[in-house]
Protein backbone atom coordinates (compact mmCIF):
# COMPACT_ATOMS: atom_id res chain seq x y z
CA UNK A 1 0.00 0.00 0.00
CA UNK A 2 2.75 2.41 0.92
CA UNK A 3 4.56 1.50 -2.26
CA UNK A 4 1.44 2.13 -4.32
CA UNK A 5 0.98 5.54 -2.73
CA UNK A 6 4.62 6.29 -3.40
CA UNK A 7 4.35 5.20 -7.03
CA UNK A 8 1.36 7.49 -7.47
CA UNK A 9 3.22 10.34 -5.83
CA UNK A 10 6.17 9.87 -8.20
CA UNK A 11 3.77 9.75 -11.15
CA UNK A 12 2.19 12.98 -9.96
CA UNK A 13 5.59 14.66 -9.63
CA UNK A 14 6.40 13.42 -13.10
CA UNK A 15 3.27 15.11 -14.37
CA UNK A 16 4.15 18.37 -12.64
CA UNK A 17 7.70 18.16 -14.00
CA UNK A 18 6.43 17.58 -17.53
CA UNK A 19 4.02 20.50 -17.09
CA UNK A 20 6.75 22.82 -15.87
CA UNK A 21 9.05 21.72 -18.69
CA UNK A 22 7.66 24.27 -21.13
CA UNK A 23 6.82 26.92 -18.59
CA UNK A 24 10.25 27.22 -17.02
CA UNK A 25 12.03 27.86 -20.29
CA UNK A 26 13.69 31.25 -19.98
CA UNK A 27 11.80 33.58 -22.30
CA UNK A 28 8.71 32.93 -24.36
CA UNK A 29 8.82 29.50 -26.04
CA UNK A 30 6.57 30.72 -28.85
CA UNK A 31 9.04 33.53 -29.59
CA UNK A 32 12.00 31.14 -29.42
CA UNK A 33 10.37 28.81 -31.92
CA UNK A 34 9.18 31.48 -34.31
CA UNK A 35 12.13 33.85 -34.23
CA UNK A 36 12.15 37.64 -34.19
CA UNK A 37 10.16 38.19 -37.35
CA UNK A 38 7.01 36.54 -36.01
CA UNK A 39 3.73 38.39 -36.25
CA UNK A 40 1.51 38.95 -33.23
CA UNK A 41 -1.11 36.48 -34.50
CA UNK A 42 1.46 33.74 -35.07
CA UNK A 43 2.77 34.08 -31.53
CA UNK A 44 -0.73 33.89 -30.08
CA UNK A 45 -1.57 30.86 -32.21
CA UNK A 46 1.65 29.12 -31.13
CA UNK A 47 0.99 29.84 -27.49
CA UNK A 48 -2.36 28.18 -27.92
CA UNK A 49 -0.73 25.20 -29.62
CA UNK A 50 1.69 24.82 -26.71
CA UNK A 51 -1.06 25.32 -24.15
CA UNK A 52 0.64 28.32 -22.57
CA UNK A 53 -2.12 30.89 -22.94
CA UNK A 54 -4.09 32.00 -19.89
CA UNK A 55 -3.14 31.87 -16.21
CA UNK A 56 -0.90 29.15 -14.79
CA UNK A 57 -3.63 27.41 -12.71
CA UNK A 58 -5.98 27.31 -15.70
CA UNK A 59 -3.13 25.96 -17.85
CA UNK A 60 -2.51 23.23 -15.33
CA UNK A 61 -6.22 22.37 -15.17
CA UNK A 62 -6.41 22.06 -18.92
CA UNK A 63 -3.19 20.06 -19.02
CA UNK A 64 -4.43 17.51 -16.49
CA UNK A 65 -7.84 17.28 -18.16
CA UNK A 66 -6.19 16.65 -21.52
CA UNK A 67 -3.91 14.00 -20.07
CA UNK A 68 -6.88 12.16 -18.61
CA UNK A 69 -8.52 12.18 -22.03
CA UNK A 70 -5.29 10.83 -23.51
CA UNK A 71 -4.49 14.08 -25.30
CA UNK A 72 -0.78 14.84 -25.05
CA UNK A 73 -0.78 17.70 -27.53
CA UNK A 74 0.63 17.75 -31.04
CA UNK A 75 4.23 17.73 -32.21
CA UNK A 76 5.31 21.13 -33.47
CA UNK A 77 7.40 19.60 -36.21
CA UNK A 78 5.07 17.09 -37.78
CA UNK A 79 1.75 18.34 -36.35
CA UNK A 80 1.03 14.76 -35.46
CA UNK A 81 -0.56 13.93 -32.09
CA UNK A 82 2.17 13.07 -29.57
CA UNK A 83 0.32 9.95 -28.48
CA UNK A 84 0.23 8.47 -31.98
CA UNK A 85 3.97 9.14 -32.42
CA UNK A 86 4.65 7.35 -29.16
CA UNK A 87 2.40 4.46 -30.15
CA UNK A 88 4.32 4.08 -33.37
CA UNK A 89 7.81 4.25 -31.81
CA UNK A 90 7.31 2.52 -28.48
CA UNK A 91 7.07 -1.11 -29.76
CA UNK A 92 10.66 -0.92 -31.02
CA UNK A 93 11.92 0.17 -27.62
CA UNK A 94 9.86 -2.52 -25.91
CA UNK A 95 11.27 -5.17 -28.23
CA UNK A 96 14.74 -3.92 -27.39
CA UNK A 97 13.96 -4.13 -23.67
CA UNK A 98 12.56 -7.66 -23.89
CA UNK A 99 15.45 -8.92 -26.02
CA UNK A 100 17.93 -7.33 -23.63
CA UNK A 101 16.43 -8.80 -20.48
CA UNK A 102 16.14 -12.23 -22.10
CA UNK A 103 19.80 -12.09 -23.02
CA UNK A 104 20.75 -10.84 -19.55
CA UNK A 105 19.21 -13.91 -17.93
CA UNK A 106 20.80 -16.23 -20.46
CA UNK A 107 24.28 -14.82 -19.85
CA UNK A 108 24.20 -13.84 -16.20
CA UNK A 109 22.93 -17.12 -14.73
CA UNK A 110 25.82 -19.35 -15.84
CA UNK A 111 28.34 -16.57 -15.22
CA UNK A 112 27.07 -15.86 -11.73
CA UNK A 113 27.02 -19.52 -10.78
CA UNK A 114 30.49 -20.11 -12.19
CA UNK A 115 31.83 -17.00 -10.47
CA UNK A 116 30.44 -18.26 -7.16
CA UNK A 117 31.71 -21.82 -7.50
CA UNK A 118 35.18 -20.85 -8.71
CA UNK A 119 35.46 -17.77 -6.55
CA UNK A 120 38.95 -18.50 -5.27
CA UNK A 121 40.47 -19.52 -8.62
CA UNK A 122 41.84 -17.44 -11.47
CA UNK A 123 38.37 -17.43 -13.02
CA UNK A 124 36.89 -15.69 -10.00
CA UNK A 125 39.56 -12.98 -10.07
CA UNK A 126 39.25 -12.53 -13.82
CA UNK A 127 35.50 -12.19 -13.34
CA UNK A 128 35.93 -9.49 -10.69
CA UNK A 129 38.28 -7.43 -12.83
CA UNK A 130 36.37 -8.01 -16.05
CA UNK A 131 33.14 -7.00 -14.36
CA UNK A 132 34.55 -3.68 -13.09
CA UNK A 133 36.03 -2.90 -16.49
CA UNK A 134 32.80 -3.65 -18.37
CA UNK A 135 30.56 -1.76 -15.96
CA UNK A 136 32.71 1.36 -16.21
CA UNK A 137 32.88 1.34 -20.02
CA UNK A 138 30.28 3.74 -21.45
CA UNK A 139 27.72 2.01 -23.69
CA UNK A 140 28.27 4.46 -26.51
CA UNK A 141 31.87 3.30 -26.73
CA UNK A 142 31.28 -0.43 -26.26
CA UNK A 143 28.44 -0.17 -28.80
CA UNK A 144 30.76 1.32 -31.40
CA UNK A 145 33.38 -1.33 -30.64
CA UNK A 146 30.82 -4.09 -31.13
CA UNK A 147 29.68 -2.58 -34.43
CA UNK A 148 33.30 -2.45 -35.48
CA UNK A 149 33.78 -6.08 -34.56
CA UNK A 150 30.55 -7.72 -35.66
CA UNK A 151 29.20 -5.54 -38.42
CA UNK A 152 32.33 -4.16 -40.08
CA UNK A 153 34.89 -6.91 -39.56
CA UNK A 154 32.88 -10.12 -39.80
CA UNK A 155 29.54 -8.96 -41.17
CA UNK A 156 27.53 -10.78 -38.57
CA UNK A 157 25.02 -8.02 -37.96
CA UNK A 158 23.69 -4.97 -39.75
CA UNK A 159 25.56 -1.75 -38.98
CA UNK A 160 22.34 -0.05 -38.02
CA UNK A 161 18.68 0.16 -38.83
CA UNK A 162 15.54 -1.75 -38.06
CA UNK A 163 12.92 -3.93 -39.65
CA UNK A 164 9.65 -4.62 -37.89
CA UNK A 165 8.20 -8.06 -37.24
CA UNK A 166 9.36 -10.99 -35.15
CA UNK A 167 11.73 -12.82 -35.73
CA UNK A 168 13.25 -10.67 -38.47
CA UNK A 169 13.74 -7.81 -35.99
CA UNK A 170 16.03 -9.92 -33.79
CA UNK A 171 18.69 -9.64 -36.47
CA UNK A 172 18.70 -5.89 -35.81
CA UNK A 173 18.23 -6.10 -32.06
CA UNK A 174 20.77 -8.62 -30.84
CA UNK A 175 23.79 -6.36 -31.07
CA UNK A 176 22.18 -3.37 -29.29
CA UNK A 177 20.89 -5.79 -26.65
CA UNK A 178 24.38 -7.25 -26.23
CA UNK A 179 25.79 -3.73 -25.80
CA UNK A 180 23.43 -2.94 -22.93
CA UNK A 181 24.26 -6.32 -21.44
CA UNK A 182 27.90 -5.37 -21.23
CA UNK A 183 26.73 -3.30 -18.28
CA UNK A 184 23.81 -5.36 -17.01
CA UNK A 185 25.30 -8.87 -17.04
CA UNK A 186 28.29 -8.12 -14.77
CA UNK A 187 26.02 -6.38 -12.27
CA UNK A 188 23.47 -9.20 -12.22
CA UNK A 189 26.11 -11.93 -12.18
CA UNK A 190 27.71 -10.24 -9.18
CA UNK A 191 24.41 -10.11 -7.33
CA UNK A 192 23.83 -13.79 -8.05
CA UNK A 193 27.38 -14.67 -7.09
CA UNK A 194 27.22 -13.00 -3.71
CA UNK A 195 23.85 -14.51 -2.86
CA UNK A 196 25.04 -17.99 -3.79
CA UNK A 197 28.12 -17.49 -1.63
CA UNK A 198 25.83 -16.45 1.21
CA UNK A 199 23.56 -19.44 0.68
CA UNK A 200 26.49 -21.82 0.57
CA UNK A 201 27.39 -20.81 4.11
CA UNK A 202 23.94 -21.83 5.42
CA UNK A 203 23.51 -24.92 7.54
CA UNK A 204 21.02 -26.66 5.28
CA UNK A 205 23.63 -26.74 2.52
CA UNK A 206 26.08 -28.39 4.84
CA UNK A 207 23.39 -30.86 5.88
CA UNK A 208 22.74 -31.68 2.22
CA UNK A 209 26.43 -32.28 1.64
CA UNK A 210 26.62 -34.60 4.64
CA UNK A 211 23.52 -36.49 3.44
CA UNK A 212 25.37 -37.00 0.20
CA UNK A 213 23.11 -35.03 -2.12
CA UNK A 214 24.89 -34.68 -5.41
CA UNK A 215 24.68 -33.50 -8.98
CA UNK A 216 21.98 -31.29 -10.42
CA UNK A 217 19.63 -31.84 -7.54
CA UNK A 218 22.17 -30.39 -5.12
CA UNK A 219 23.04 -27.37 -7.27
CA UNK A 220 19.45 -26.50 -8.04
CA UNK A 221 17.60 -27.19 -4.77
CA UNK A 222 20.26 -26.24 -2.27
CA UNK A 223 22.31 -23.58 -3.99
CA UNK A 224 20.60 -21.89 -6.88
CA UNK A 225 16.92 -21.82 -5.94
CA UNK A 226 17.33 -20.30 -2.48
CA UNK A 227 19.63 -17.63 -3.98
CA UNK A 228 17.44 -16.44 -6.81
CA UNK A 229 15.23 -13.88 -5.06
CA UNK A 230 17.60 -10.88 -5.21
CA UNK A 231 18.48 -11.68 -8.81
CA UNK A 232 14.86 -11.76 -9.95
CA UNK A 233 14.14 -8.56 -8.08
CA UNK A 234 17.12 -6.87 -9.73
CA UNK A 235 15.87 -7.97 -13.14
CA UNK A 236 12.71 -5.96 -12.58
CA UNK A 237 14.73 -2.82 -11.86
CA UNK A 238 16.91 -3.55 -14.88
CA UNK A 239 13.88 -3.36 -17.15
CA UNK A 240 13.53 0.23 -15.95
CA UNK A 241 17.25 0.89 -16.49
CA UNK A 242 17.07 -0.36 -20.06
CA UNK A 243 14.51 2.33 -20.87
CA UNK A 244 17.15 4.89 -19.84
CA UNK A 245 19.96 3.22 -21.77
CA UNK A 246 17.74 2.85 -24.82
CA UNK A 247 18.07 6.60 -25.42
CA UNK A 248 21.76 6.34 -26.29
CA UNK A 249 21.65 2.83 -27.76
CA UNK A 250 18.91 3.71 -30.23
CA UNK A 251 20.98 6.58 -31.57
CA UNK A 252 24.08 4.44 -32.02
CA UNK A 253 22.24 1.62 -33.77
CA UNK A 254 19.82 3.86 -35.59
CA UNK A 255 16.75 2.20 -34.10
CA UNK A 256 13.75 4.50 -34.56
CA UNK A 257 12.40 3.88 -31.05
CA UNK A 258 11.19 6.18 -28.33
CA UNK A 259 14.70 7.20 -27.24
CA UNK A 260 15.67 8.41 -30.66
CA UNK A 261 12.39 10.31 -30.90
CA UNK A 262 13.15 11.99 -27.57
CA UNK A 263 16.65 13.05 -28.61
CA UNK A 264 15.36 14.41 -31.93
CA UNK A 265 12.63 16.27 -30.11
CA UNK A 266 15.14 17.86 -27.71
CA UNK A 267 17.34 18.88 -30.65
CA UNK A 268 14.40 20.39 -32.56
CA UNK A 269 12.95 22.10 -29.50
CA UNK A 270 9.74 20.21 -30.14
CA UNK A 271 8.51 20.99 -26.61
CA UNK A 272 5.15 19.16 -26.67
CA UNK A 273 6.83 16.01 -27.91
CA UNK A 274 9.57 16.22 -25.25
CA UNK A 275 6.91 16.80 -22.63
CA UNK A 276 4.83 13.83 -23.76
CA UNK A 277 7.75 11.42 -23.99
CA UNK A 278 9.28 12.48 -20.68
CA UNK A 279 5.92 11.89 -19.02
CA UNK A 280 5.05 8.62 -20.74
CA UNK A 281 8.46 6.96 -20.54
CA UNK A 282 8.82 8.18 -16.97
CA UNK A 283 5.45 6.59 -16.23
CA UNK A 284 6.64 3.37 -17.83
CA UNK A 285 9.72 3.32 -15.60
CA UNK A 286 7.71 4.10 -12.48
CA UNK A 287 5.32 1.27 -13.37
CA UNK A 288 8.16 -1.18 -13.95
CA UNK A 289 9.87 -0.20 -10.70
CA UNK A 290 6.60 -0.59 -8.84
CA UNK A 291 6.12 -4.07 -10.26
CA UNK A 292 9.69 -4.96 -9.36
CA UNK A 293 8.99 -3.78 -5.82
CA UNK A 294 5.91 -6.00 -5.66
CA UNK A 295 7.76 -9.06 -6.93
CA UNK A 296 10.59 -8.30 -4.55
CA UNK A 297 8.25 -8.08 -1.57
CA UNK A 298 6.58 -11.33 -2.59
CA UNK A 299 9.85 -13.21 -3.02
CA UNK A 300 11.57 -11.81 0.01
CA UNK A 301 9.22 -10.75 2.81
CA UNK A 302 12.08 -9.01 4.60
CA UNK A 303 12.09 -6.33 1.90
CA UNK A 304 8.54 -5.27 2.81
CA UNK A 305 9.44 -4.09 6.25
CA UNK A 306 12.12 -1.76 5.03
CA UNK B 1 62.86 8.26 -3.84
CA UNK B 2 65.17 6.40 -1.46
CA UNK B 3 67.86 8.96 -0.70
CA UNK B 4 66.73 12.37 0.39
CA UNK B 5 68.86 15.00 -1.33
CA UNK B 6 70.12 17.93 0.66
CA UNK B 7 67.82 20.42 -1.04
CA UNK B 8 64.62 18.91 0.25
CA UNK B 9 63.18 20.56 3.30
CA UNK B 10 62.02 18.71 6.37
CA UNK B 11 58.41 19.53 5.53
CA UNK B 12 58.76 18.00 2.10
CA UNK B 13 60.27 14.88 3.60
CA UNK B 14 57.48 14.60 6.10
CA UNK B 15 54.91 14.96 3.37
CA UNK B 16 56.58 12.26 1.33
CA UNK B 17 56.66 9.99 4.31
CA UNK B 18 52.97 10.60 4.84
CA UNK B 19 52.24 9.78 1.18
CA UNK B 20 54.19 6.57 1.41
CA UNK B 21 52.30 5.55 4.53
CA UNK B 22 48.98 6.18 2.75
CA UNK B 23 50.16 4.19 -0.24
CA UNK B 24 50.94 1.20 1.98
CA UNK B 25 47.41 1.23 3.37
CA UNK B 26 45.92 0.77 -0.09
CA UNK B 27 45.09 -2.61 -1.57
CA UNK B 28 45.95 -3.76 -5.10
CA UNK B 29 42.72 -2.51 -6.64
CA UNK B 30 42.92 1.01 -5.34
CA UNK B 31 46.63 1.19 -6.19
CA UNK B 32 45.84 0.37 -9.80
CA UNK B 33 43.12 3.02 -9.70
CA UNK B 34 45.57 5.62 -8.41
CA UNK B 35 48.19 4.68 -11.01
CA UNK B 36 45.70 4.87 -13.90
CA UNK B 37 44.29 8.21 -12.76
CA UNK B 38 47.72 9.69 -12.13
CA UNK B 39 48.81 8.63 -15.61
CA UNK B 40 45.78 10.21 -17.26
CA UNK B 41 46.15 13.41 -15.26
CA UNK B 42 49.84 13.62 -16.09
CA UNK B 43 49.21 13.10 -19.80
CA UNK B 44 46.31 15.53 -19.91
CA UNK B 45 48.47 18.22 -18.37
CA UNK B 46 51.67 17.55 -20.28
CA UNK B 47 50.56 16.59 -23.78
CA UNK B 48 48.68 19.78 -24.75
CA UNK B 49 51.43 21.77 -23.00
CA UNK B 50 54.38 20.14 -24.73
CA UNK B 51 52.91 19.54 -28.16
CA UNK B 52 53.34 22.34 -30.68
CA UNK B 53 49.99 21.44 -32.26
CA UNK B 54 46.80 23.31 -31.48
CA UNK B 55 43.80 21.06 -30.66
CA UNK B 56 41.62 23.25 -32.86
CA UNK B 57 44.05 23.85 -35.70
CA UNK B 58 44.78 22.07 -38.96
CA UNK B 59 48.19 20.41 -38.85
CA UNK B 60 48.45 17.96 -41.71
CA UNK B 61 46.57 15.88 -44.25
CA UNK B 62 43.23 14.61 -42.77
CA UNK B 63 42.52 10.99 -41.73
CA UNK B 64 46.12 9.81 -41.41
CA UNK B 65 46.55 6.56 -39.51
CA UNK B 66 48.68 6.62 -36.34
CA UNK B 67 52.35 7.19 -37.17
CA UNK B 68 55.55 8.38 -35.55
CA UNK B 69 54.76 12.04 -36.24
CA UNK B 70 51.10 11.76 -35.21
CA UNK B 71 50.92 9.05 -32.55
CA UNK B 72 47.11 8.84 -32.67
CA UNK B 73 46.77 9.89 -36.32
CA UNK B 74 44.82 12.90 -37.60
CA UNK B 75 41.05 13.42 -37.69
CA UNK B 76 38.69 14.32 -40.54
CA UNK B 77 39.67 18.00 -40.37
CA UNK B 78 43.39 17.28 -40.25
CA UNK B 79 43.81 17.97 -36.56
CA UNK B 80 46.24 16.13 -34.28
CA UNK B 81 44.18 13.48 -32.49
CA UNK B 82 46.73 13.01 -29.69
CA UNK B 83 46.48 16.62 -28.60
CA UNK B 84 42.69 16.56 -28.95
CA UNK B 85 42.30 13.42 -26.85
CA UNK B 86 44.22 14.92 -23.94
CA UNK B 87 42.74 18.37 -24.31
CA UNK B 88 39.43 16.52 -24.02
CA UNK B 89 40.71 14.75 -20.91
CA UNK B 90 41.23 18.14 -19.26
CA UNK B 91 37.74 19.31 -20.17
CA UNK B 92 35.93 16.09 -19.29
CA UNK B 93 37.63 15.64 -15.94
CA UNK B 94 37.13 19.30 -15.05
CA UNK B 95 33.45 19.16 -16.04
CA UNK B 96 32.92 15.94 -14.11
CA UNK B 97 34.53 17.42 -10.99
CA UNK B 98 32.35 20.49 -11.40
CA UNK B 99 29.37 18.19 -11.90
CA UNK B 100 30.08 16.23 -8.72
CA UNK B 101 31.08 19.09 -6.44
CA UNK B 102 27.91 21.17 -6.57
CA UNK B 103 25.42 18.36 -5.80
CA UNK B 104 27.63 17.07 -2.99
CA UNK B 105 27.57 20.44 -1.23
CA UNK B 106 23.89 21.19 -1.89
CA UNK B 107 22.78 17.65 -1.17
CA UNK B 108 24.79 17.37 2.03
CA UNK B 109 23.51 20.72 3.25
CA UNK B 110 19.87 19.92 2.51
CA UNK B 111 20.23 16.43 3.93
CA UNK B 112 21.82 17.67 7.16
CA UNK B 113 19.11 20.27 7.46
CA UNK B 114 16.47 17.60 7.05
CA UNK B 115 18.26 15.30 9.45
CA UNK B 116 18.52 17.82 12.25
CA UNK B 117 15.04 19.28 12.03
CA UNK B 118 12.42 17.88 14.37
CA UNK B 119 9.48 19.08 12.33
CA UNK B 120 7.17 16.18 11.50
CA UNK B 121 5.58 17.69 8.38
CA UNK B 122 8.95 18.61 6.94
CA UNK B 123 10.06 15.02 7.44
CA UNK B 124 7.10 13.56 5.56
CA UNK B 125 7.38 15.97 2.63
CA UNK B 126 11.08 15.27 2.57
CA UNK B 127 10.63 11.51 2.37
CA UNK B 128 8.27 11.75 -0.57
CA UNK B 129 10.35 14.27 -2.46
CA UNK B 130 13.72 12.57 -2.18
CA UNK B 131 12.31 9.11 -2.82
CA UNK B 132 10.55 10.43 -5.88
CA UNK B 133 13.68 12.12 -7.17
CA UNK B 134 15.83 9.05 -6.73
CA UNK B 135 13.15 6.90 -8.38
CA UNK B 136 13.12 9.12 -11.48
CA UNK B 137 14.63 7.57 -14.62
CA UNK B 138 18.00 9.35 -14.72
CA UNK B 139 18.73 9.94 -18.38
CA UNK B 140 15.16 11.01 -19.09
CA UNK B 141 15.27 13.52 -16.26
CA UNK B 142 18.56 14.92 -17.52
CA UNK B 143 17.26 15.12 -21.10
CA UNK B 144 14.10 16.87 -19.93
CA UNK B 145 16.09 19.52 -18.08
CA UNK B 146 18.49 19.94 -21.00
CA UNK B 147 15.49 20.49 -23.28
CA UNK B 148 14.39 23.22 -20.91
CA UNK B 149 17.64 25.00 -20.14
CA UNK B 150 19.38 24.55 -23.47
CA UNK B 151 21.42 21.91 -25.25
CA UNK B 152 24.88 23.18 -24.30
CA UNK B 153 27.49 22.81 -21.53
CA UNK B 154 25.59 25.12 -19.20
CA UNK B 155 22.35 23.17 -19.69
CA UNK B 156 24.18 19.90 -19.18
CA UNK B 157 25.77 21.02 -15.91
CA UNK B 158 22.51 22.44 -14.57
CA UNK B 159 20.74 19.19 -15.46
CA UNK B 160 23.39 17.18 -13.61
CA UNK B 161 23.23 19.45 -10.58
CA UNK B 162 19.45 19.24 -10.36
CA UNK B 163 19.28 15.50 -10.85
CA UNK B 164 22.17 14.32 -8.67
CA UNK B 165 21.81 16.01 -5.27
CA UNK B 166 19.09 13.76 -3.86
CA UNK B 167 21.34 10.76 -3.22
CA UNK B 168 23.77 12.89 -1.20
CA UNK B 169 20.88 14.35 0.74
CA UNK B 170 19.76 10.84 1.58
CA UNK B 171 23.18 9.84 2.85
CA UNK B 172 23.61 13.07 4.79
CA UNK B 173 20.21 12.76 6.42
CA UNK B 174 20.80 9.23 7.59
CA UNK B 175 24.15 10.23 9.10
CA UNK B 176 23.01 13.45 10.72
CA UNK B 177 20.00 11.76 12.31
CA UNK B 178 22.54 9.82 14.33
CA UNK B 179 24.63 12.92 15.00
CA UNK B 180 22.02 15.38 16.14
CA UNK B 181 22.08 14.02 19.69
CA UNK B 182 25.84 13.55 19.83
CA UNK B 183 27.68 15.09 22.74
CA UNK B 184 29.73 17.54 20.72
CA UNK B 185 26.54 18.91 19.14
CA UNK B 186 24.97 19.34 22.55
CA UNK B 187 28.12 21.05 23.70
CA UNK B 188 27.92 23.47 20.80
CA UNK B 189 24.30 24.18 21.67
CA UNK B 190 25.20 24.87 25.28
CA UNK B 191 27.86 27.28 24.08
CA UNK B 192 25.07 29.19 22.39
CA UNK B 193 26.20 28.79 18.80
CA UNK B 194 23.58 29.48 16.20
CA UNK B 195 21.74 26.63 14.54
CA UNK B 196 23.35 27.39 11.17
CA UNK B 197 26.83 27.47 12.63
CA UNK B 198 26.34 24.10 14.35
CA UNK B 199 25.02 22.72 11.09
CA UNK B 200 27.87 23.92 8.92
CA UNK B 201 30.83 23.79 11.28
CA UNK B 202 29.98 20.81 13.46
CA UNK B 203 27.65 18.39 11.70
CA UNK B 204 28.44 18.79 8.01
CA UNK B 205 32.16 17.93 8.30
CA UNK B 206 31.24 14.64 9.94
CA UNK B 207 28.71 13.82 7.27
CA UNK B 208 31.05 14.71 4.44
CA UNK B 209 33.30 11.67 4.56
CA UNK B 210 30.45 9.34 3.72
CA UNK B 211 29.26 11.60 0.94
CA UNK B 212 32.77 11.62 -0.52
CA UNK B 213 32.77 7.84 -0.75
CA UNK B 214 29.60 7.98 -2.79
CA UNK B 215 30.98 10.85 -4.88
CA UNK B 216 33.54 8.53 -6.45
CA UNK B 217 30.90 6.29 -7.98
CA UNK B 218 28.86 9.35 -8.85
CA UNK B 219 31.87 10.73 -10.71
CA UNK B 220 31.79 7.72 -13.05
CA UNK B 221 28.12 8.23 -13.75
CA UNK B 222 28.60 11.93 -14.39
CA UNK B 223 31.60 11.63 -16.69
CA UNK B 224 29.67 9.04 -18.70
CA UNK B 225 26.58 11.27 -18.82
CA UNK B 226 28.69 14.23 -19.98
CA UNK B 227 30.21 12.09 -22.71
CA UNK B 228 26.86 10.53 -23.54
CA UNK B 229 24.95 13.76 -23.96
CA UNK B 230 27.78 15.31 -25.91
CA UNK B 231 27.73 12.18 -28.05
CA UNK B 232 24.07 12.88 -28.73
CA UNK B 233 24.95 16.46 -29.67
CA UNK B 234 23.26 17.88 -26.57
CA UNK B 235 26.23 18.88 -24.45
CA UNK B 236 29.70 19.99 -25.45
CA UNK B 237 29.61 20.53 -29.20
CA UNK B 238 32.35 20.33 -31.84
CA UNK B 239 34.91 21.75 -32.49
CA UNK B 240 35.59 21.70 -28.73
CA UNK B 241 37.62 18.57 -27.93
CA UNK B 242 35.43 16.37 -25.74
CA UNK B 243 35.48 12.57 -25.66
CA UNK B 244 31.79 11.98 -26.34
CA UNK B 245 31.61 14.60 -29.08
CA UNK B 246 34.78 13.15 -30.65
CA UNK B 247 33.18 9.70 -30.64
CA UNK B 248 30.15 11.13 -32.41
CA UNK B 249 32.38 12.74 -35.05
CA UNK B 250 34.58 9.68 -35.47
CA UNK B 251 31.61 7.38 -35.74
CA UNK B 252 31.09 8.48 -39.33
CA UNK B 253 34.49 7.05 -40.21
CA UNK B 254 34.06 3.82 -38.28
CA UNK B 255 34.48 1.57 -41.30
CA UNK B 256 37.71 3.03 -42.61
CA UNK B 257 39.36 5.03 -39.83
CA UNK B 258 38.45 3.27 -36.57
CA UNK B 259 41.25 4.94 -34.58
CA UNK B 260 39.13 8.10 -34.53
CA UNK B 261 36.85 6.43 -31.98
CA UNK B 262 39.33 4.00 -30.44
CA UNK B 263 41.55 6.63 -28.78
CA UNK B 264 38.94 8.94 -27.25
CA UNK B 265 36.76 5.98 -26.23
CA UNK B 266 39.69 4.16 -24.68
CA UNK B 267 40.75 7.09 -22.52
CA UNK B 268 37.19 7.88 -21.44
CA UNK B 269 36.72 4.26 -20.39
CA UNK B 270 40.12 4.15 -18.75
CA UNK B 271 39.27 7.20 -16.63
CA UNK B 272 36.00 5.64 -15.54
CA UNK B 273 37.72 2.31 -14.84
CA UNK B 274 40.44 4.02 -12.80
CA UNK B 275 37.86 5.74 -10.61
CA UNK B 276 35.86 2.50 -10.34
CA UNK B 277 38.91 0.54 -9.18
CA UNK B 278 39.79 3.22 -6.65
CA UNK B 279 36.22 3.31 -5.33
CA UNK B 280 35.99 -0.45 -5.12
CA UNK B 281 39.35 -0.77 -3.41
CA UNK B 282 38.54 1.92 -0.85
CA UNK B 283 35.20 0.30 -0.15
CA UNK B 284 36.85 -3.04 0.51
CA UNK B 285 39.35 -1.36 2.84
CA UNK B 286 36.63 0.39 4.81
CA UNK B 287 34.72 -2.87 5.13
CA UNK B 288 37.91 -4.49 6.40
CA UNK B 289 37.83 -7.28 3.84
CA UNK B 290 41.54 -7.16 3.11
CA UNK B 291 44.32 -8.19 5.44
Amino acid sequence: MRRLAQAFFVAFLLMVFAFLLIRLIPGDPAMILLGDQATEEDVIAYRKLLGIDGSIPSQFGRYVANLVRGDFGVSIRSREPVLSIVQKRLPISLWLTVTTIFMTVLLALPLGVAAALYRRTWFGHAFQIGASVLVATPVFFSGLLLILLFAVQINFAPIAGYQAGFPANLYYLWLPALTINFVLVPVLARILQSSIVETAAEEFVEAAVIRGTQGWRFYWRYLLRPSLAPTIAALGYFAATVVSYAVIIEIIFNLPGIGMTLVDAVRNRDYPLVQGIVFLSGLLVVGLTFMADLVNGWLDPRAKIR
Amino acid sequence: MTTASAGISAVGQLRRFELRRRWRQLNAESRWGVVILALILLLSVSVPLLSPNDPYGFVDQPLQPPSATFLFGTDHLGRDLLVRVFAAARLDIALAILGVSVPIVIGTFIGTLAGTTRNRIAETVWDGLVNALTAFPEIILVLGIVAMVGADVRGLLIAIWISRWAQYARIARAKSLALRDAEFVQAAQVLGYSQLRILIRHIMPNVFSEALAYALSDFIFIIVIIGGLSFLGLGVTPPTPEWGAMLAEGRLYLRTEPWLILFPGFFLSLTAIGVALLAQGLERISKGEDE
